[in-house]
C-alpha cells in the first residue's frame, strides 16, 4: 500500500474513532433530551384557572381572596357560554323534528367536550371522580382539548386506501341556532376563560397522586424509590465492606477464595428479573419476611443486586490504600483489627462511598426485580414506621404501569415524562455526585 | 389491668388489620380498584389501600396465599384454583362489581367498519393477513393481543377464537389494555382488544356482527364479546367490615358513577 | 509490650473468631448465588419432569394458554438471540473505536470529560430507556423508519464504500508502474470502484427508503436501545484492555514507522483481544439480561422472524416473557406455566454462568501470558 493511502486511512480511522465518541455523546443527548425538556413541563407549566382551584380545594394551597375573586372573573366571562347552551337546550323542542334529530347528539358532544374543558357546568351536581371536578389544569391540555368542541373529529374514506383524518367545524351546523354565538367566543377568548399563567410545581417532587396521577405529584412513588434504594444500602453495604475486609487483607489465594470470587462475579452477571423471581421464591414465599410484597422484600432483593458492585468497589478503594499505612500502623503495635478499622477503612472510604453511591442509583432504577417483590401499581405514601409490611409504588415500576397500563395514557403524559425526567435525575445525580468525589480524592492524593 | 392492656392491644391490632387493605389482579379490573381506593381513602383518611396489578392468574394465587384481601379477576375462577383453594380451607366468594365488553379495536384511519366473529377469528388465527380480504386498504394486518394468560385473553379465546383454534405466530403481546390500545392507536395497520373502560377516541372499535360495543349493548347481551368483572373475597367479607364496605361500593350510586366514568358498565340494578 | 500466655492466646482466639464472622459473612454472596440456582431450580425441575427437556428448547409452538398447552421455547430462546445479537452487532464497532479513541487519539484532558459522559449512559435506568423506545423511538420508526434507516445507511456507506475503493484502487494498481501510467491506471480503477460503491450504496439507499416499518416496536427497536446499553459497558473494559497493552508495544511500532492506526490494529489490539473479547461478553451479558427494554421495546411475539434476520418483525425474549407472565400464570396449582418460566429463568442464569466462566477462563490465561511472556 502507498503511503498517501496509508495515512488517508490513517486519518480515517482518527475521523471515524471521534465520530463513535461523538455518536455516544448524540445518544445520550437524544435519549435525554425528550425525557429532561418534556419532563421539566411536569413542573414548570402554563396552568390554568382550575388549576389553582383545584390546588385550593384538594390541597389547600394558595391565596384564598385571590382565587375567588379570579373565579368570579372567570365565571362572568363564561356565563355567555352556559347561557348559549342553556337558550339551545330551551330552543330544541321547537326545532323540526329532522333538524332536532341531527342537532342533538352533535349538542351532546359540544357539552360533554366543554365540560372536560372547563368542568363541570355551574349548578350541576358534582360528579365522583376527581378529574371530572375541574376543568383542564394545564394550558397545552386545554388548547387540545378545545378543539374537540370546535371541530368534529371525522375520518374520511372516500379515497383510495386508508382513511384521512379531517377537522370538521361545528359551527355551520348549528348556523342560525342559539348555540352559534358559542364557537366565536370559545375560538376568541380561551385565554380569558381560563386565564393560563406560567406556574412552577416544585412539589410535583413531593404531592400525593389524586384520582391515579390526573392531578398531584408523585410523592409516594419518590418515597417509594428512596425507601428501596435506602433499605438496599443498608443491607448492602456492611455486607460488601466486610467481604472487601475479607477479601483484601485476610483471604490467601486459595480454591475457596477462587470459588467465593467466581460467585461474586457471577452474581454480578445474573439477570436482573432473576433476582426478582429468586426474591419471590425466597424472600416472600420461603423466609416470609412480609406477609406479601413490602418494600423489606424489594429492598433485601436489590441488595443481593448491588452486592457485587459495592464489593469490587470497596475491595479497589482498599487495595489503593497505601501500604505504608498499614505497615506503619502495625510497627505501631496496632492488632490487625485495630488497623483495619482506624486506619485503612477511612483511607478508603471516600472510595467505598463512590460505589456506594453509585450502587444506590442502580437500585433505585431498577425495576425487574422489584416488580414481584415490592412494587404495587396504586398505594398510598409508605410511612416509615411501615416499611416491614408495606408494598409501595416506585417511581421505576410506576412509570412502566402509567405508560402502559393507565386507562387514559394520553391525558397524562407529562405526568410519565415528569417521573422518567425524576428518576432519571435522581440516578444521575447520585452518579455526578460519585464523579465529585473521585475527583476530589484523585485530587487529595496528587496534593 | 393485664386484661385491660391486652383487649386493648387486641383491639388496636383488629383495627390495624381493617385500616389496610389489598387488592391484586386483574388490570382491567385494576382501574375500577384504584377509583375506588382513591374514593374510600378520601372519606377515611386513616385506611391505606394498596392495588396491585398482576393480573388475574396472580390475583388469585395472592388470595390464597393471604397477601391480598381482594382478588380481582377479569374472568372467573378455573376449577383448578378452585380446587387449590379448597384444599386450602379457603371459600372464595365471587362478587360482580361490572360489565365489560371487549371492543376489537382498530385505528381510526382504517376504512373497515364492522367484521363479523368468522373474520375476526380469521385474523387471529392467521388466516387473513391483510386488510383488502376483509374490505380494507391493501395493508398487512398487524395483530395485537393481551398476553396469552390474562382474563382478557382467556375471554376472547373463549368468545372468539374457541376452543380449538391457535393464535397465530406473528402476534404481538402487551401486557395490559392501556398497551394495547397505545399500540392500535400508534399502528395503522394493527387491531387488537381491550376492556371498553380503555377504548376512546383516538381508535376505532369496530362493529361485531353487526353490534357496536357500548354500555347499552353490553348490558342487552347483544354485543358478543363481553364479559363479566369479579372482586373474589375469602369468604363472606364481614358486613360491616372494610372489605364490604369496599365491595359495597359497586352497588353503590357513587360507586356506579364511578364505574360509569371510567368506561366500564356498572352491574344493573336490581328491580 | 509484653502479653502473657493468657492475653495471647486469648487474642489469638478473638482473631480467629473475627476471621471466622468474615469468613461466614463474606460467604452470603457465595451463598446468594448457591441459593438462587437452587431455587430457580427447584422451580423448573417439575417441568422438565413433566415435559422434557426436548420440547422446551426444540419446538417453536408457544400455546401456553391452550386447552392443550405447549411449552416450545425455542422461539422464544431465537427471540433472545436474535436481540442480543443484533445489538452486539451494533454496539461493538463503535464501542471498539470510541475504546481506541478514548485510549490514543484523544488528549487526556478531553478524556476526563469524555469517561463521565460514558458512566452516565451507564447510569441511566432501564426503565427511562424503554420509555423512551416505546414513546419516542417506536412511532418514529412506524411513520420514519424506512427514511431513518436510509440516512443511517448513508452516513455508515459514504465514507466506508469510498474509503474501500481508494483502497482497492491502492492495491490492484501495479507496483511496476510509475509517472502517469501509473497515476492513470489508479484513477480508473478508483473510479471504478467507486462507481460500483456508487451503485451499491445508491441500491442500498433506494431499498431502504421503500421500506414499509409495519409497527414500531419490533427486534430492531430493542435491538437499537440494547446496542445504546451496552455501550458504556464495551467502551471501557475494552478500554482498560488497551490501557494494558503498554507503551513499549506502541512505541515500538511508531519506531518501524506503522501509523498510528497500523500500531493500534494490527499491534495494540491483537495484543488485548482477550480483554476486548470480555468486554463483547459483558456487553451479550447485559443485553441478555435486560428486561424492561425488550418487555416494552420488542413486541413480545413468540415468533422467529421470516427471514430470520428480519429485524422489523416483533420478537419474544426470554427476560420479558418472564417479566409478562408471571403475573398471569396460574402458580397456586404448579402449573406447567408458572414452572415453565423458572426453566427460561434457569436458562438465563446457566447461559449467564458460561459467559461469566468463559470470560474469567480468558482472564485468567491472559494473565498467565503476561505473567510468563
Amino acid at each position: 500500500m502507498r503511503m498517501s493511502t496509508r495515512k488517508l486511512l490513517d486519518r480515517a480511522f482518527t475521523w471515524g474513532a471521534c465520530l463513535a465518541v461523538g455518536l455516544m455523546a448524540l445518544f445520550l443527548v437524544l435519549v435525554l433530551a425528550p425525557i429532561l425538556v418534556r419532563g421539566a413541563g411536569a413542573y414548570v407549566f402554563r396552568a390554568t384557572t382550575e388549576y389553582r382551584r383545584m390546588m385550593l380545594d384538594q390541597f389547600g394551597r394558595g391565596d384564598e381572596a385571590q382565587i375567588q375573586a379570579e373565579r368570579a372573573a372567570v365565571a362572568e366571562a363564561r356565563r355567555p357560554l352556559y347561557e348559549a347552551l342553556d337558550a339551545f337546550e330551551r330552543s330544541l323542542p321547537d326545532l323540526p323534528a329532522a333538524r332536532r334529530k341531527e342537532l342533538k347528539p352533535a349538542f351532546q358532544e359540544v357539552r360533554e367536550g366543554l365540560r372536560l374543558l372547563l368542568g363541570p357546568e355551574p349548578g350541576e351536581p358534582l360528579p365522583a371522580l376527581t378529574r371530572r371536578l375541574y376543568g383542564q389544569t394545564r394550558w397545552d391540555r386545554a388548547q387540545e382539548k378545545v378543539r374537540n368542541v370546535l371541530c368534529e373529529e371525522t375520518w374520511d374514506y372516500s379515497g383510495e386506501g386508508e382513511g384521512v383524518r379531517v377537522w370538521v367545524p361545528r359551527a355551520p351546523k348549528f348556523a342560525g341556532t342559539a348555540l352559534e354565538p358559542l364557537f366565536p367566543l370559545l375560538e376568541r377568548d380561551l385565554e380569558g376563560l381560563l386565564r393560563p399563567r406560567l406556574t412552577f410545581y416544585p412539589r410535583f417532587l413531593t404531592d400525593k397522586s389524586l384520582d391515579i396521577h390526573f392531578f398531584g405529584g408523585i410523592g409516594a412513588e419518590v418515597a417509594g424509590t428512596v425507601y428501596l434504594a435506602l433499605g438496599a444500602m443498608l443491607i448492602a453495604v456492611p455486607l460488601g465492606i466486610v467481604a472487601a475486609v475479607y477479601f483484601q487483607e485476610y483471604a490467601r489465594e486459595g480454591a475457596v477464595i477462587t470459588l467465593l470470587r467466581s460467585c461474586v462475579n457471577t452474581l454480578a452477571g445474573v439477570p436482573s428479573v432473576v433476582f426478582g423471581l429468586f426474591g419471590l421464591a425466597f424472600f416472600i414465599n420461603t423466609l416470609h419476611v412480609s406477609p406479601g410484597k413490602s418494600v423489606l422484600a424489594g429492598s433485601l432483593t436489590l441488595a443481593l443486586l448491588v452486592l457485587p458492585t459495592v464489593i469490587r468497589a470497596s475491595e479497589e478503594a482498599i487495595a489503593a490504600v497505601p501500604r505504608a499505612y498499614k505497615e506503619a500502623a502495625l510497627a505501631l503495635g496496632a492488632g490487625q483489627w485495630r488497623t483495619i478499622l482506624t486506619v485503612i477503612l477511612p483511607a478508603a472510604l471516600p472510595g467505598i462511598l463512590t460505589g456506594t453511591v453509585i450502587s444506590m442509583g442502580r437500585a433505585a432504577g431498577e425495576t425487574a426485580p422489584i416488580i414481584f417483590t415490592a412494587a404495587v401499581s396504586y398505594g398510598a405514601l409508605v410511612r416509615p414506621s411501615e416499611v416491614l409490611s408495606q408494598a409501595t409504588p416506585a417511581l421505576s415500576w410506576n412509570l412502566y404501569n402509567i405508560c402502559t397500563e393507565h386507562e387514559a395514557v394520553d391525558e397524562i403524559r407529562h405526568v410519565q415524562y415528569g417521573m422518567a425526567a425524576t428518576l432519571v435525575l435522581i440516578v444521575l445525580t447520585l452518579n455526578l455526585t460519585a464523579i465529585l468525589i473521585r475527583a476530589r480524592v484523585a485530587k487529595r492524593l496528587k496534593g | 389491668m393485664m386484661v385491660m392492656v391486652a383487649g386493648a392491644l387486641a383491639g388496636a391490632r383488629t383495627v390495624c388489620a381493617q385500616d389496610k387493605l389489598a387488592l391484586d389482579g386483574s388490570t382491567t379490573v385494576g382501574p375500577i380498584a384504584k377509583a375506588f381506593a382513591e374514593y374510600t381513602m378520601r372519606q377515611n383518611q386513616n385506611v391505606n389501600i394498596t392495588v396491585s396489578e398482576s393480573g388475574s392468574g396472580n390475583g388469585a394465587k395472592a388470595l390464597l396465599n393471604g397477601t391480598c384481601d381482594i382478588a380481582n379477576l377479569s374472568r372467573d375462577l378455573k376449577e383448578s384454583e378452585r380446587q387449590a383453594m379448597e384444599q386450602k380451607g379457603v371459600k372464595p366468594v365471587a362478587h360482580v362489581v361490572a360489565y365489560d365488553g371487549l371492543p376489537v379495536i382498530v385505528h381510526p384511519s382504517n376504512r373497515v367498519k364492522g367484521l363479523t366473529l368468522e373474520q375476526v377469528r380469521d385474523i387471529y388465527t392467521g388466516k387473513v393477513t391483510n386488510w383488502k380480504q376483509v374490505g380494507g386498504a391493501d395493508l398487512p394486518i398487524v395483530v395485537i393481543s393481551r398476553d396469552t394468560n390474562s382474563g382478557t385473553f382467556e375471554t376472547f379465546k373463549e368468545l372468539v377464537l374457541g376452543k380449538e383454534a391457535k393464535i397465530c405466530e406473528g402476534t404481538e403481546y402487551t401486557g395490559s389494555n392501556g398497551g394495547v390500545r397505545q399500540r392500535v392507536q400508534m399502528t395503522k395497520g394493527a387491531i387488537g382488544f381491550a376492556g371498553l373502560g380503555f377504548v376512546d377516541r383516538s381508535v376505532k372499535a369496530l362493529e361485531i356482527n353487526g353490534v357496536a360495543p357500548s354500555a347499552e349493548t353490553v348490558v342487552a347481551k347483544s354485543y358478543p364479546i363481553s364479559r363479566e368483572l369479579f372482586m373474589f373475597t375469602k369468604g363472606e367479607p364481614a358486613p360491616d367490615g372494610l372489605v364490604a364496605a369496599f365491595i359495597g361500593l359497586s352497588r353503590s350510586e357513587k360507586g356506579r358513577e364511578i364505574i360509569e366514568e371510567i368506561g366500564f358498565v356498572p352491574v344493573p340494578e336490581k328491580k | 509490650m509484653i502479653l502473657t500466655e493468657r492475653e495471647r492466646a486469648q487474642r489469638k482466639l478473638l482473631g480467629l473468631l473475627g476471621r471466622g464472622v468474615l469468613f461466614a459473612v463474606t460467604s452470603v454472596a457465595a451463598l446468594a448465588v448457591l441459593a438462587i440456582i437452587f431455587f430457580i431450580a427447584r422451580d423448573a425441575w417439575p417441568f422438565f419432569q413433566q415435559h422434557g427437556a426436548g420440547a422446551f428448547f426444540l419446538s417453536k409452538a408457544w400455546y401456553p394458554a391452550h386447552a392443550t398447552p405447549q411449552f416450545g421455547a425455542a422461539a422464544i430462546i431465537a427471540g433472545s438471540l436474535l436481540v442480543t445479537a443484533t445489538a452486539v452487532v451494533l454496539a461493538v464497532p463503535p464501542g471498539i473505536f470510541a475504546a481506541l479513541c478514548l485510549s490514543d487519539v484523544l488528549p487526556f484532558g478531553v478524556r476526563q470529560v469524555v469517561k463521565p459522559v460514558i458512566e452516565v449512559l451507564a447510569a441511566i435506568p432501564s426503565v427511562a430507556y424503554g420509555f423512551f423506545a416505546l414513546v419516542v423511538l417506536a412511532p418514529l420508526l412506524q411513520d420514519k423508519g424506512g427514511r431513518l434507516l436510509a440516512a443511517a445507511w448513508c452516513v455508515l456507506a459514504v465514507p466506508v464504500l469510498s474509503l474501500a475503493a481508494v483502497v482497492a484502487g491502492d492495491l490492484l494498481t501495479p507496483e511496476r508502474l510509475k509517472g502517469l501510467a501509473y497515476r492513470l491506471v489508479r484513477g480508473l480503477l478508483t473510479a471504478l470502484f467507486l462507481t460500483a460503491g456508487g451503485a451499491v450504496g445508491v441500491w442500498g439507499w433506494r431499498a431502504l427508503t421503500a421500506l414499509q416499518v409495519p409497527s414500531g416496536v419490533n427486534a430492531l427497536n430493542a435491538s437499537v436501545i440494547l446496542g445504546v446499553m451496552a455501550l458504556p459497558t464495551i467502551i471501557s473494559v475494552s478500554e482498560d484492555a488497551l490501557q494494558a497493552a503498554g507503551r513499549e508495544l506502541r512505541e515500538g511500532s511508531y519506531a518501524l514507522g506503522a501509523t498510528r492506526a497500523e500500531t493500534l490494529f494490527k499491534v495494540v489490539v491483537p495484543a488485548s483481544v482477550s480483554g476486548m473479547f470480555s468486554a463483547v461478553l459483558l456487553g451479550v451479558m447485559r443485553a441478555l439480561g435486560e428486561t424492561m427494554v425488550v418487555w416494552m421495546a420488542s413486541g413480545n411475539a413468540a415468533q422467529i422472524p421470516k427471514p430470520w434476520f428480519n429485524l422489523l418483525q416483533p420478537v419474544r425474549t426470554l427476560t420479558a416473557t418472564i417479566a409478562g407472565d408471571m403475573g398471569e400464570a396460574d402458580q397456586m396449582t404448579g402449573s406447567a406455566h408458572y414452572h415453565v418460566l423458572f426453566a427460561m429463568g434457569l436458562s438465563l442464569l446457566v447461559f449467564s454462568f458460561a459467559c461469566n466462566l468463559a470470560g474469567e477462563r480468558i482472564v485468567a490465561r491472559q494473565r498467565k501470558r503476561l505473567r510468563g511472556g
